[in-house]
């Protein structure tokens, strides 16, 4: 913690707080989990940046989707978004997530997974190094600050969009809605 | 005073608490040749905690948690932090009997949460009480009639005068078989079967988010501060050290040396601790009770019967 940032941290704690202490759950699509070990243990040790897993959606305020999002797994991912408190956090790695990836043209995996869950960053790369990982936590602050990381509150403004998507891809839900809808 | 103390003393507890906890996360980082987070990342978790929205499942939910952390406080308030000590009467009996409100709390909340993780975790917690508190209580009683009253005021005043419970020979097994206890009594390894996260996914507190989340660090902040008190109390002499503040005794220069002492003697138990969590896996439940149940039983059994034959 720098010294010129105490200001900072007295006018808004909880946002720097938000920013300093990324509670992590992995969600273990692909490939991309292999580059996570390397990066929470000694190697390149996340935990100086405040970066440490936990292992329920409950005490987490990052989501970490770490390679392609099979149609089977995205209705995990959903319903695990859905249980993590708010304010919270998304960040697709690899490119699998951004565009389909390899597996483009896949009858079975989601292309763009922004049209299901909001994505608030995405790293790039096939695959991305873990150095990439501190990269992407370092902009993800930036957006923080600015208050440009706002995946959460997209959520909840343009559910009906999101919920719409997901039914269009699944058929019937098997989980009521989180929100209820606004106008309608 | 008492007034002061009792406002004072919850207050040193949970700030060396917070300490204690990441101070271990930075030692235990520093051994495996990691850089490791500040200091102060349990606080910022805990700011964080307290920043986010969090998810009830019942008013049993709020409550447990709540009854829990209370259980904390008061069980502070009953330990001499230094020559701080609001409520000098129950003693070591209090302790007995309060000891486990912790736990209980956890139980409710986790009752009511539902998860099959979270059940699984407090029955751990359950019977990892049982085997350690058969030998604690062992302990207990092998102090209690080697100095002959329940107060631990006073069991820090005869150790000022004799030396140190953990240096007298009577004592001594009584000492080694908490010392073998206490990393049970804190939940680290090798005796993390309650938290357990990569198999039961953080048990009892798996359903803990936000406000919940930060109460229940807070309470293993002051857990962990009650069990190293306590070592430090009975056996490691309190806030003294080898009269160094015997000139200064009934001032207020005395009182603030003594609680530094007091923490740096827990800092130091603290410490060894850590190198045993560092370098030990952990003990499955049914392992870890024959192991609590065999090797500290049998010595506090043995210190209890050197203590009476000796007085």
């Amino acid at each position: 913690m720098d010294r010129n940032q105490i200001g900072k941290w007295l006018k808004n704690p909880s946002k720097m707080a938000n920013k300093y202490s990324f509670h992590v759950v992995y969600f273990c699509t692909g490939c991309g989990i292999i580059e996570i070990p390397p990066t929470i243990t000694a190697r390149w040790d996340a935990e100086r940046f405040g970066i440490i897993p936990v292992a329920t959606p409950r005490q987490a305020n990052l989501f970490l989707i770490t390679g392609y999002v099979s149609t089977k797994t995205l209705k995990a991912i959903i319903r695990t978004y859905e249980q993590m408190p708010e304010p919270k956090y998304t960040i697709a790695f690899g490119s699998c997530p951004i565009n389909g990836g390899m597996y483009y043209d896949s009858y079975n995996t989601i292309k763009s997974l922004d049209k299901y869950i909001p994505v608030d960053g995405y790293i790039a790369g096939c695959m991305p190094r873990p150095e990439a990982i501190f990269i992407g936590v370092t902009h993800l602050w930036k957006l923080i600050d600015m208050d440009k990381a706002d995946g959460y509150k997209r959520y909840r403004e343009d559910y009906e969009f999101y919920r719409e998507n997901q039914e269009q891809l699944f058929g019937e839900l098997n989980w009521p809605p989180l929100f209820k809808n606004k106008g309608s | 005073m008492n007034i002061i103390a009792m406002f004072i003393s919850p207050f040193i507890a949970l700030l060396s608490g917070m300490f204690f906890l990441g101070i271990s996360r930075k030692i235990m980082a520093r051994l495996q040749w990691r850089y490791g987070p500040p200091v102060i990342q349990p606080v910022i978790d805990v700011i964080r905690s307290f920043s986010q929205m969090s998810i009830s499942h019942g008013s049993l939910f709020d409550f447990g948690i709540i009854l829990s952390l209370t259980g904390s406080f008061v069980l502070v308030l009953f330990l001499p932090i230094g020559e701080l000590c609001p409520f000098t009467s129950g003693g070591l009996i209090a302790f007995i009997y309060l000891m486990l409100l912790g736990p209980l709390g956890i139980a409710l909340s986790s009752a009511a949460a539902a998860n099959p993780n979270s059940s699984i975790g407090i029955s751990r917690k359950f019977l990892l009480s049982l085997a350690y508190e058969v030998p604690l209580l062992l302990v207990f009683l092998a102090v209690m009639t080697r100095y002959n009253t329940i107060s631990l005021v006073e069991i820090v005043k005869i150790q000022a005068s004799t030396g140190w419970a953990f240096g007298s020979w009577t004592l001594v097994l009584s000492g080694i078989a908490y010392f073998l206890i206490l990393p049970a009594i804190l939940g680290v390894r090798p005796f993390e079967v309650i938290k357990a996260s990569q198999e039961i996914s953080s048990g009892p507190i798996a359903e803990f988010g936000g406000k919940h989340l930060a109460f229940s660090t807070l309470q293993h902040a002051l857990h962990m501060f009650v069990g190293l008190a306590l070592f430090v109390d009975i056996f490691l002499g309190g806030w003294t050290l080898f009269g160094l503040l015997d000139p200064l005794s009934g001032t207020l220069w005395a009182v603030i040396l003594g609680i530094v002492i007091f923490l740096l003697k827990m800092l130091v138990v603290l410490v060894i601790g850590i190198f045993i969590n560092a370098v030990y896996p952990r003990y499955r439940i049914e392992q870890a009770m024959k192991y609590l149940w065999k090797w500290p039983m049998l010595l506090s059994f043995i210190g209890l019967i050197i203590v009476v034959l000796a007085t």
